[in-house]
């Protein structure tokens, strides 16, 4: 089989891309999971995330650092640092004043937002690309060698790694720190959560920052892999993640990084029968496909109609 | 520390936080490396001067929301806001704007023209817009797809068959409708959000085939030359072509660009009443007051008889027929489309005029769509803080009127106590 | 300017609109500048705006145009047909008799149509659809080659030199990077090369990988890529990660610093045709050296041609010795320009006449060479 390398290629490949997907889902899906909106703005919070990235890892060369993990904790802490402000500045501003209307109103001003974010960075740090080299070139292969191998860069790896990690952590946080109780209590019923005692207003702010924070690891993670940002790059990441997320079943943590993975394979090969042009057409088809049998997602609860 | 004090800090270190890594600091190349450079003086000023307006707002929030409170009266009086949202007042606030667009082409200038035409064109596509999502209640993301199969389908007939406007308009709305029907039909029985991306896939599909097919659509070059509308059957260039007549030479005129102008926002003009005047009746037919039943309650309207899948179903095709209608007048009007023309944000847009009018409320969607359209032209003399004061005030304006700009008021009953 | 930061311009501007007077003074020509100072290809419209700024100080430096200042006017179009023909109308309110725009094809063309209308001059910088220039229009100039130049002198560059035994042609999907590669891939399927995969990419993706693999998988030693810089960029860096041997190529578009910026050292080798005369021209260093100074990036695909367009526009009044648009169009018809992107010569159409395009290789870190 001469093509057994090249579709396991192909799905390496689909998995790194899904994963980083899968990060940025977690975002939508908790903000959707708990307060039932969608959060249009979450795609800039990744790309200011990957600004800050960028800033931290060209002003730490600048000082004559190049160890390694000292660039990665450097910038995975300022990023997710600043990402959680921004992100509780946007639920601060643009959903708190908004809670209890139609919820088509916030969709709206997170739409307005996301145009505002996208020109404010732009007009402070330009409409061009910026772009940082390699900080981990090489790979692994595996095969006979020639065009009859797989490739693994080591930078896939840490990928695929560090969202593992930063997944099983919130899974974890979630299912047992007194706060994650908090959050799912809130999902369950708001009011029944506000009356038991919980400071639902803090919890909504906090699952902003968790979402804003795990889509500042993905930036990190995809400006260290790819070393080029602008500031249009947060629209497009964004809709495949929220595509994710319903793929997934919107409001499930496990269906986001489920959905995000599935999402990834399918883009790597989809491009590959079809054509590049052609893989947002197999992501947004798979989704209709999978809405039609599962019309909440793989992973979702069907919900039940309330009277 | 007492609490405001606490989150009087809080909020002056998240300004920073928020501000200065993106706009204190600057990313600049030497060669081929990356560089951080902080930025000027006054923007660190601007920061700084920022974070202590907001400690001080957030430390002295309590006597400030008193004294609002003290002199506390809404922006508009409560008797004038139930006056303007009656449903009579509504009728005659449309009988002005519609005596106003009349008029206009007389007194405005070329470019006013246009730009009123292109208002029209959304007028017509938050019309059509508004059955399905202000109506209906279905979240729709994708609108911009039926736009985009109007568009095309007058653009490739006239292109390939070289159809005129007029014969194309009923076919592009029907077309439009056909695709509405056949996307709507598998995907209706989706709730909510989950509709609402599917939707907004569909329309990227859409796009993306227009796109990538690039015998039949031109791909990313799309189609130019598209045909203008005819005076029955007169043409409005400077020269016609061969064997067709002139409107100028008709009537023994000397050509000038503002005849044409003038004619396609008369024709825009004409498709939106025509569209206010439909959706009008039908709102008062039993379908309309389906819609709006469905989308205030839909296990009730199963209760009594009515088959939601119709329901939506037809609103989901009307809508895109207006749509459909909207954009073989928009490629007519261009000349030229391509597929960047009917990107997600056009449907962003357009549901934010929807939802800015006031959902479901058609004097809100004509006057939201004037907003919409009018502000980013106004705006271009801040050249380019233009998108960035467009956002800001999509939110502010969602923040300040969360209920739409003129929200219709319903005939009801209320208990007097 | 440059210090004062883009925020505390804004306020400035927001204290100023109340008070904004605009005083006629008859004394200055007005030039347009038309294109995308928002949305995703404002990067683009960057350079295209720099340059003819560039280019309209210069000429003021030097004692103007026929004893007039030129005073550059500017618009944003945000490359959208729709905004487009918003902004032709505002051109023609504020009574501006010459426009250097637009940036993109697609709102160049209905644009153009309310110019010619209004009997203003439009040259552009960086429209290279030939639709454009197919209506005849009089009033329509460009100061860039069409695609359909551009291709067959890199389709037969790539037959005689390179001779490779598996092509890919991939563009980017949009009208310029796909109108080139088609016309490369007719050059190349006229001479009987194997051209295994033809495909687009999106542009503004950043993931190649499963591309990439597609490539390996078909043995290709030669890419030819339609589009501009950022996703040529990181389809380069991306096949040596992945171990593709191959040699790459693109037009003009790709063909500026950015490219070695974000590809790092697999920019190394890379071909790209551009316009003859870009950079041997000694006047071009000096130019170069404005820009840096002015600390502005003097790469990218559009700067030089918008510098150029301003260029035309000034020595085609000059010539004609009036304002008069028809009369200015008639003088740039009939004479020869010296410009930052060579000599400038036009046909009846408003396109360039004999605009030769040269083969260059692109070095990492050091400056480019002729390749042989």
């Amino acid at each position: 089989m001469p093509d057994t390398f090249h579709y396991l290629q192909q799905l390496v490949n689909g998995l790194t891309v899904g994963s980083t997907y899968a990060l940025i889902a977690i975002g939508y899906t908790m903000v959707y999971g708990i307060i039932g909106m969608i959060n249009f703005a979450h795609g800039e919070v990744y790309m200011v995330g990957s600004y800050v990235a960028f800033i931290v890892l060209a002003g730490l060369a600048m000082l004559g650092i190049h160890s390694l993990p000292l660039l990665m904790v450097a910038s995975f802490a300022c990023a997710i640092v600043v990402t959680s402000a921004y992100g509780y500045s946007i639920e601060r501003v643009a959903y708190r004043p908004l809670r209890g209307s139609n919820r088509l109103i916030p969709l709206i001003s997170a739409i307005g937002m996301s145009i505002f974010l996208q020109n404010a960075v732009q007009l402070s740090q330009g409409s061009g690309n910026w772009a940082i080299p390699n900080l981990l070139p090489g790979n692994f292969s595996f095969g006979p060698g020639g065009n009859q191998e797989v490739m693994v860069s080591y930078m896939q790896v840490v990928v695929f790694v560090v969202t593992l990690l930063a997944m099983a952590g919130l899974t974890l946080f979630i299912s047992r720190s007194r706060m994650g109780r908090a959050c799912r209590a809130c999902a369950e019923d708001m009011k029944m959560a506000n009356l038991l005692g919980i400071d639902t207003n803090s919890v909504i702010a906090l699952t902003f920052v968790i979402g804003a924070a795990l889509a500042a690891v993905a930036a990190v993670l995809l400006s260290m892999q790819y070393g080029v940002i602008n500031p249009y790059a947060g629209f497009l990441v964004g809709l495949k993640a929220f595509t994710s997320a319903v793929l997934g079943g919107i409001g499930s943590i496990p269906g986001a990084m489920l959905g995000g993975l599935v999402l990834g394979v399918a883009e790597a090969f989809g491009a590959d029968v079809f054509g590049d042009q052609y893989k947002d057409v197999v992501a947004f088809g798979l989704l209709v496909l999978v809405l039609l049998f599962r019309p909440t997602g793989i992973l979702g609860r069907p919900e039940i109609e309330k009277v | 520390m007492n609490k405001p004090v606490r989150q009087a800090l809080f909020s002056a270190l998240l300004v920073w936080a928020v501000a200065y890594p993106i706009f204190g600091l600057k990313l600049a190349f030497a060669g081929v490396t990356l560089q951080v450079h902080g930025a000027s003086a006054s923007t660190l000023g601007l920061i700084a001067g920022a974070s202590v307006l907001l400690f001080l707002r957030v430390l002295f929030a309590e006597p400030l929301g008193r004294l609002r409170k003290g002199s506390g009266k809404p922006w508009v009086p409560p008797r004038v806001s139930n006056y303007l949202t009656l449903p009579s007042t509504q009728r005659w606030g449309l009988v002005a704007l519609v005596a106003l667009a009349f008029v206009w082409p007389f007194f405005g200038s070329r470019g006013a023209v246009d730009t009123a035409t292109l208002i029209l064109i959304y007028v017509m596509l938050g019309l059509g817009l508004n059955i399905v999502v202000g109506l209906a209640g279905l979240l729709d993301l994708g609108y911009v797809g039926f736009y985009a199969v109007g568009a095309y389908s007058y653009a490739l007939l006239s292109h390939y068959l070289g159809l005129g406007f007029w014969e194309c308009l009923p076919i592009a709305g029907l077309l439009a409708a056909l695709f509405g029907l056949l996307l709507g039909f598998p995907v209706l029985r989706l709730r909510g959000d989950y509709l609402a991306i599917v939707t907004l896939g569909f329309g990227e599909i859409i796009r993306i085939f227009l796109r990538n097919l690039t015998s039949i659509t031109g791909g990313p070059n799309g189609i130019s030359n598209i045909e203008k509308p005819t005076f029955f059957g007169l043409s409005l260039e400077r020269r016609a072509a061969d064997g067709a007549q002139t409107f100028h030479q008709f009537f023994g005129l000397d050509y000038n660009p503002a005849h044409k102008v003038v004619y396609l926002y008369l024709i825009a003009l004409l498709l939106a009443l025509v569209a206010l005047f439909v959706i009008n009746r039908l709102l008062r037919m039993p379908i309309g007051r389906a819609w709006e039943a469905l989308r205030e309650d839909e296990i009730a309207c199963r209760a009594l008889g009515l088959n939601p899948t119709v329901i939506k179903l037809s609103a989901f095709t009307l809508g895109a027929a207006f749509a459909g209608f909207a954009g073989s007048f928009f490629a007519a009007r261009q000349g030229l489309i391509t597929p960047e023309s009917f990107t997600f944000i056009e449907s962003a847009i357009i549901l934010a005029i929807v939802v800015l009018g006031g959902m479901g409320s058609q004097l809100g969607v004509v006057l939201a769509a004037i907003v919409m359209i009018l502000l980013p032209e106004l705006m271009r003399e801040f050249s380019d803080y233009r998108m960035l004061m467009f956002g800001a005030l999509m939110v502010l304006m969602m923040v300040w009127r969360p209920q739409g700009l003129l929200p219709m008021q319903r005939p009801h009953l209320e208990l007097r106590q | 300017m440059h210090n004062v930061s883009k925020m505390t311009q804004l306020f400035a501007a927001m204290a100023l609109v109340g008070a904004a007077s605009y005083s006629v003074a008859a004394d200055t020509i007005k030039i347009g500048i038309a294109g995308p100072k928002t949305g995703p290809v404002a990067q683009y419209g960057e350079m295209q705006f720099n340059g003819a700024r560039m280019a309209i100080e210069q000429l003021n430096a030097k004692g103007g145009v026929a004893g007039k200042k030129l005073e550059a006017v500017e618009y944003d179009d945000a490359c959208e047909p729709k905004q487009a023909v918003a902004v032709a109308n505002n051109v023609v309110k504020d009574d501006v008799k010459f426009v250097v725009g637009h940036l993109c094809s697609s709102s160049t063309q209905p644009a153009s149509d309310v110019y010619e209308d209004e009997g203003i001059i439009m040259v552009t910088p960086a429209a290279t659809s030939p639709e454009i220039t197919q209506r005849g229009y009089k009033l329509v100039f460009r100061t860039i080659g069409l695609d359909s130049a551009q291709g067959p002198v890199a389709g037969n560059w790539i037959v005689d030199h390179v001779k490779p035994k598996v092509v890919a042609v991939v563009h980017d999907k949009q009208q310029y990077g796909e109108g080139i590669a088609t016309s490369v891939k007719k050059v190349l399927d006229a001479k009987g090369v194997n051209v295994a995969v033809f495909e687009g990419i999106n542009a503004g993706d950043k993931d190649f990988s499963s591309l990439i693999a597609k490539l390996k998988q078909a043995n290709v030693d030669f890419v030819y890529y339609g589009g501009y810089h950022p996703e040529l960029g990181l389809l380069l860096r991306q096949s040596k990660e992945k171990g593709l041997n191959a040699k790459f190529m693109g037009p003009e578009g790709v063909g500026n610093d950015s490219i070695s910026q974000i590809a790092g050292e697999a920019a190394e080798g890379l071909l790209v045709t551009l316009p003859k005369s870009f950079d041997q021209d000694p006047a071009n260093q000096a130019l170069t050296q404005a820009f840096k100074d002015a600390n502005e990036d003097p790469s990218g695909p559009f700067v030089f041609p918008s510098y150029a367009a301003v260029q035309v526009i000034a020595d085609g009044i000059q010539a004609a010795g009036s304002e008069d648009t028809a009369k200015v169009a008639e003088a740039i018809r009939q004479g020869t320009f010296d410009s930052p992107i060579g000599k400038l010569a036009y046909d009846d159409k408003g396109d360039l006449k004999g605009f030769q395009f040269v083969v260059y290789q692109w070095h990492y870190g050091k400056p480019k060479t002729e390749a042989k």
